[in-house]
C-alpha cells in the first residue's frame, strides 16, 4: 500500500506559560485567623486568665460589662469573659469529638454500603434511613439517659451516634458512583488492588464531598451541644460551656441582662461563622470554570 | 425501554414502607422501655417516690407495665391495629386526643414556614443567580451565611428579647392569647416570630443550594448555545435554567418536608407554641411510653413516605437515578437543628 | 515472528438485562494475533467490538470460551491467578474516552508511573518521576507537563497521557479501544504514526478497536469485520479491501466515501440485506489466510 502523503510525524507540545497565584489568593484567610485566634484563647486561657470560672460572686450577680468583668457576671455570678474562653474550650473538644465519631461511623458504613451487593446495601441504607427518621432530640435524649450522668466524653458520643447516617448516605452514594469509572477499571486491569484502588482511586473523590459535610458537622455538633444544655439534657451546671451558659440565659430574658444572652451567643456565632466559611471553601476550592450566562 | 408494571413497583413500595414502620416500632418500643427511668412518674408525678412496694406492684400491673417486654409490644400491636393506641400517662387521656389537640398547631407552624422557605428561597436563588459575581449577590451570601450560623433558640432569644420585651410589640409565647379569641388576627401575631425563626434558619441552606445548582446550570454549554441564539439573559435564566433545576429542587422539597415540620420542637420550646415538638420532648423526657410511641412512629412515617415520594419523583424523571441516591439534600444537622 | 501471542476461542459474552432479556454483546468470536502484528477489529457501534477488548483485558469475565495469552488461558481464575503478575504487566489497555480513564484527582507524574508502583517495578531512568519524565517525551509532551492534572488538558494530550502510561510497562500486547475517536483529524494523524513507529521500532503488538477505515486501511497488518457480536471476515489487510467476500464487507468497503463528486455519483454502494445475514455459520478460509463466515461451507 502506498500513501501519497508525507508521514507527519509526532509534533511536540509546547510548554504553556504559567501565572503564579498568591498563595492566600481564594482562601478565606479572616476566617481562619479568626477561628485560630479563638482556639488558641480557648486552649491557652488557663494560662493568662487568673479569674476561675466557675467561683460565684454572690455579691456581683448579674453586673453589666465594667471594667472588672468584662463581660458582666452571670445570674450566679460568675465572670463572663472566663467563661467564655473556658467554656470554648470544652463545646469545641465536643464539636470536633462528636464529628470524629459521626464520621467514622459514617465512613465506614457508607464504604461497606457502597462496595457491597445490591440487597445488602438496600438493607443498610433502609436501616440508615429509619435511623435518620428518629427524631435527633429523643435519641439523645433516650441515649443520655441509658449513658447515665452526662460529661465531654458521653454528650460527643450521643452527637455522634446521631449524626452520622447524612454522611453516611453520601459516602455510598459516591462510592457507588465511582466504583464504574473507567479509571477504577484500568486500575484494575494494570493489578491494583482493593485497597490502592480505594485509597487513591476512590478516597481522593470523595473526600471533597465528604470534607464538606465533615465541616458542617462540626458546626452541627457544636449546636447540638448547645441545644442539648438547653433543653436540659446537656452538661450540668458546674461544667462550663457555650451551651449551659446560654442554658441560663434565658432566665435572664426577663431582667434585661442582654449580656447574658448576646455574648456568648455572639462567640457561637462567630465561631460557626468561621467553621462555615471554611467549609464552603474546601466545597467549592476546585471549579475554576467561567460562568457561560 | 423496559416497561415497569405500575402495581409491582408501587406494591413493593408500599409493601417496603409498612415493614419500615414495623421495624421502626418495634425499635421505638424496645428502646423506650430499656431506658432507665421511671414511666410511673409521669402518671403519678411526685407520689411514685412515697408509694410502699404493694402500691407500686398494683400501678404497674393497672398500667400493663409488668409483663415481659415481647408481650407488652404485642399488646401494643394488636391495639394499635384496631386504632387504640392507649393512654398518655402524663395527660391522662386518650393519645390520638392529645396529639389531636397539638397537631394543628405545629402544621400551621410548619406548614405555613415550609411555602415561605421554599418561595423565598427559589426568589433568593433566582436572585443571587441573576447577580452572580456583583456586590448584590455577595452581600446576599454573606448575609445568608451569618443567618444560618445563628442557633435558632439563639435567635429566638434575641428576637423575644428586642421586640417582647424591650419593645412590646410582639408577644413572647404562645399560639393565641390567654382568654382571647384565638381569632386570625390574634394567633397571626403570635406566629410572627415562631416562623421567623423556624424561616431564618433553614432559608440560607436551600436558597445557597438552589443558587449553586443555577450557577452551575449556568455553566452548562447550551446556555451559552442559547445566548449564541440571541435568547435574552432572562430567558435563558428563567426558562431553561430553571425549568432543568426544578425536578431536583422537588424532590429536595419532599425530602425536607419531615426535616422541617420536624424541627420546630426548639422555636416551640422557647416561645411556649403548644404544638407536636414539646410533646415529643416531654414524652422521651419523661418516659410516656405510649404518646412517645404515636409521636415516633409519626415522624417515622413523615420521613420514610416523604423520602419514598422523592425517589419516586427522582425516578419518574431521571432514568439514571433509578440506582442513584439522592446525595446532596440531607442537611448535615446535629440534635439541634 | 510467527508466534501467536493471543488466541481467542469461541468467546461468547452476554450481558443480563433483566430476568427476561438477554443481550448476546459477543457471540462465537475467534481469532488469533500473531507477535510483532497489528490487528484490527472493525465494526459499527454496538457490533461488540469493545466488549471484545475487555474480555481479553480480564475487565469482563466472558460467559464461554478461552481466551489464551502465551499459551495461558486467561479466563481459567485459578490460571489467571497463577499467572498474574506476567498477565497485568505485558499487556496494557487504552480507553476511548480519556477523561473519564484517567483520575481527575491525579497528577500527570502519577498516572504515568501508576502501573510501575502498583508492581513495585524498579524505573529504569531512575525515580518514578523521570520515568513519567521519559515517557511524556515519547509521546510528544513537554515535561512541563508532569504536575498538572487531566482537567487542565486538552483531549489529544490526555490521550497522549493515557498511551504513556501504557506504554511505560513496555507491554507486549497493546489493546486499543477506539483511541483516536475523540480526537481532531490531525491529532489522530500524529498517534496514528506513534503506534506505526512503535509497532516497527519496538515490535508492539496491538489489538486495534476502530470504526475508522481509513485508519485501519493504514496501520494494521490484518483486520477482523464485526456485526452484531459475530466475527464475520478476517483477511489481510490489502486482501480484505481488494477482495471482500463476506456481504456485510462488501456493504461496508462500498460505503466509503470517495471525495470525488462525479466518480461518487456514477457508483451505486453495495446494499447489506440484514434479513440474509447468517447467524450459523462457520468461519470458512476462503483463501488463504482470509477467514469467512459461512453457512456450512457453501456459496453465499
Amino acid at each position: 500500500m502506498e500513501s501519497k502523503f508525507v508521514r507527519v510525524g509526532i509534533r511536540p507540545v509546547p510548554a504553556p506559560r504559567l501565572r503564579r497565584a498568591r498563595w492566600y489568593e481564594g482562601k478565606p484567610i479572616a476566617s481562619m485567623f479568626i477561628l485560630g485566634a479563638i482556639l488558641l484563647g480557648c486552649l491557652l486561657c488557663g494560662l493568662f486568665l487568673p479569674k476561675d470560672p466557675a467561683y460565684m460572686d454572690l455579691f456581683n450577680v448579674c453586673v453589666p460589662p465594667s471594667g472588672e468583668f468584662w463581660f458582666g457576671t452571670d445570674t450566679m455570678g460568675r465572670d463572663i469573659f472566663s467563661m467564655i474562653w473556658h467554656g470554648g474550650r470544652v463545646s469545641l473538644c465536643i464539636g470536633f469529638l462528636a464529628t470524629l465519631i459521626s464520621t467514622v461511623i459514617a465512613v465506614t458504613f457508607g464504604a461497606l454500603s457502597g462496595m457491597a451487593p445490591r440487597w445488602l446495601d438496600d438493607l443498610l441504607m433502609r436501616a440508615a434511613e429509619i435511623w435518620l427518621s428518629i427524631p435527633g432530640l429523643l435519641l439523645a435524649a433516650l441515649i443520655q439517659a441509658i449513658l447515665g450522668r452526662a460529661s465531654v466524653v458521653s454528650i460527643s458520643v450521643v452527637i455522634g451516634v446521631t449524626g452520622w447516617a447524612s454522611i453516611a448516605k453520601v459516602v455510598r452514594a459516591e462510592v457507588r458512583r465511582l466504583r464504574g469509572s473507567e479509571y477504577v477499571v484500568a486500575a484494575r486491569c494494570m493489578g491494583a488492588g482493593f485497597f490502592r484502588v480505594l485509597w487513591k482511586h476512590l478516597a481522593p473523590n470523595f473526600f471533597s464531598s465528604i470534607m464538606f459535610m465533615v465541616v458542617m458537622n462540626v458546626r452541627g455538633a457544636i449546636v447540638s451541644e448547645s441545644t442539648l444544655s438547653f433543653m436540659g439534657l446537656g452538661l450540668p451546671l458546674e461544667i462550663v460551656s457555650w451551651g449551659s451558659m446560654l442554658s441560663l440565659s434565658e432566665k435572664a430574658l426577663s431582667s434585661g441582662a442582654w449580656w447574658i444572652i448576646l455574648i456568648p451567643g455572639a462567640f457561637l456565632v462567630a465561631t460557626l461563622l468561621c467553621v462555615t466559611s471554611i467549609g464552603n471553601y474546601l466545597r467549592t476550592g476546585g471549579s475554576r470554570e467561567e460562568s457561560n450566562l | 425501554m423496559i416497561r415497569r408494571n405500575p402495581w409491582l413497583y408501587y406494591g413493593r413500595k408500599a409493601l417496603a414502607f409498612l415493614l419500615s414502620v414495623l421495624v421502626l416500632s418495634a425499635a421505638a418500643f424496645y428502646i423506650a422501655r430499656l431506658a432507665p427511668g421511671d414511666p410511673l412518674v409521669s402518671y403519678y408525678g411526685d407520689r411514685v417516690e412515697r408509694m410502699r412496694p404493694d402500691e407500686r406492684a398494683r400501678a404497674e400491673e393497672k398500667l400493663g407495665l409488668n409483663a415481659p417486654i415481647h408481650v407488652q409490644y404485642v399488646r401494643w400491636l394488636r391495639g394499635a391495629l384496631q386504632g387504640d393506641f392507649g393512654i398518655s400517662y402524663k395527660y391522662k387521656t386518650d393519645v390520638l386526643e392529645v396529639i389531636g389537640g397539638r397537631v394543628g398547631n405545629t402544621l400551621i407552624l410548619g406548614g405555613v414556614g415550609f411555602v415561605l422557605i421554599f418561595g423565598l428561597s427559589l426568589g433568593l436563588g433566582l436572585f443571587c443567580a441573576w447577580n452572580e459575581g456583583r456586590w448584590a449577590d455577595r452581600i446576599v451570601c454573606r448575609l445568608g451565611t451569618v443567618t444560618s450560623c445563628i442557633p435558632e433558640f439563639w435567635l429566638s432569644l434575641v428576637l423575644i428579647l428586642i421586640f417582647a420585651v424591650n419593645l412590646r410589640w410582639l408577644p413572647s409565647g404562645g399560639a393565641y392569647s390567654v382568654g382571647g379569641t384565638g381569632g386570625v388576627g390574634d394567633r397571626a401575631l403570635h406566629l410572627i416570630l415562631p416562623m421567623t425563626v423556624t424561616v431564618l434558619g433553614h432559608l440560607w441552606y436551600y436558597a445557597y443550594m438552589i443558587r449553586n445548582k443555577l450557577l452551575e446550570e449556568a455553566r452548562a454549554e447550551y446556555v451559552l448555545l442559547a445566548k449564541a441564539k440571541g435568547l435574552s439573559r432572562r430567558r435563558v435564566l428563567f426558562k431553561h435554567c430553571l425549568r432543568n433545576v426544578m425536578p431536583a429542587y422537588l424532590s429536595i422539597m419532599a425530602i425536607s418536608v419531615p426535616h422541617i415540620l420536624g424541627g420546630t420542637y426548639i422555636v416551640e420550646t422557647v416561645f411556649s407554641y403548644p404544638g407536636i415538638g414539646t410533646l415529643s420532648y416531654e414524652s422521651a423526657r419523661y418516659q410516656d411510653y405510649n404518646l412517645l410511641m404515636v409521636l415516633c412512629i409519626l415522624s417515622g412515617v413523615v420521613v420514610i413516605l416523604f423520602n419514598m415520594i422523592a425517589q419516586i419523583i427522582n425516578e419518574r424523571i431521571d432514568p439514571r437515578m433509578r440506582d442513584a441516591e439522592i446525595v446532596e439534600t440531607t442537611e448535615v444537622t446535629g440534635v439541634g437543628e | 515472528m510467527d508466534e501467536i501471542l493471543l488466541d481467542v476461542r469461541g468467546l461468547t459474552h452476554r450481558f443480563r438485562l433483566n430476568r427476561r432479556a438477554v443481550v448476546r454483546a459477543v457471540d462465537g468470536v475467534s481469532f488469533q494475533i500473531r507477535r510483532g502484528e497489528v490487528f484490527g477489529l472493525v465494526g459499527e457501534s454496538g457490533s461488540g467490538k469493545s466488549t471484545v477488548a475487555r474480555c481479553v483485558m480480564n475487565v469482563y469475565r466472558p460467559t464461554s470460551g478461552q481466551i489464551l495469552y502465551k499459551g495461558v488461558n486467561v479466563c481459567d481464575p485459578r490460571q489467571f491467578r497463577a499467572n498474574r503478575a506476567m498477565l497485568q504487566t505485558t499487556r496494557q489497555i487504552i480507553f476511548q474516552d480519556s477523561t473519564s480513564s484517567l483520575n481527575q484527582r491525579m497528577s500527570v507524574a502519577d498516572i504515568i508511573a501508576e502501573p510501575m508502583a502498583i508492581h513495585h517495578i524498579r524505573p529504569k531512568r531512575g525515580t518514578l518521576r523521570d520515568e513519567a519524565r521519559f515517557q511524556l517525551k515519547y509521546v510528544g509532551m513537554d515535561a512541563s507537563y508532569l504536575d498538572k492534572y487531566p482537567s487542565e488538558l486538552s483531549g489529544g494530550m490526555r490521550q497522549r497521557v493515557a498511551i504513556a502510561r501504557a506504554l511505560s510497562m513496555e507491554p507486549e500486547l497493546l489493546v486499543a479501544d477506539e483511541p483516536i475517536a475523540s480526537l481532531d483529524v490531525s491529532i489522530q494523524a500524529q498517534i496514528i504514526n506513534l503506534f506505526r513507529h512503535l509497532q516497527e521500532e519496538h515490535g508492539f503488538t496491538f489489538l486495534f478497536i476502530a470504526h475508522d477505515l481509513s485508519v485501519v486501511r493504514y496501520l494494521c497488518d490484518r483486520v477482523g469485520v464485526m456485526v452484531a457480536g459475530k466475527l464475520v471476515e478476517v483477511a489481510p489487510t490489502a486482501e480484505l479491501f481488494d477482495n471482500p467476500l463476506h456481504p456485510y464487507t462488501k456493504a461496508l468497503l462500498s460505503a466509503i466515501p470517495i471525495p470525488d463528486p462525479r466518480r461518487e455519483r456514477a457508483r451505486t454502494p453495495y446494499a447489506f440485506d440484514p434479513a440474509r445475514f447468517e447467524r450459523d455459520g462457520e468461519l470458512v478460509e476462503a483463501a488463504p489466510g482470509h477467514l469467512v463466515l459461512r453457512k456450512g461451507g457453501g456459496a453465499e
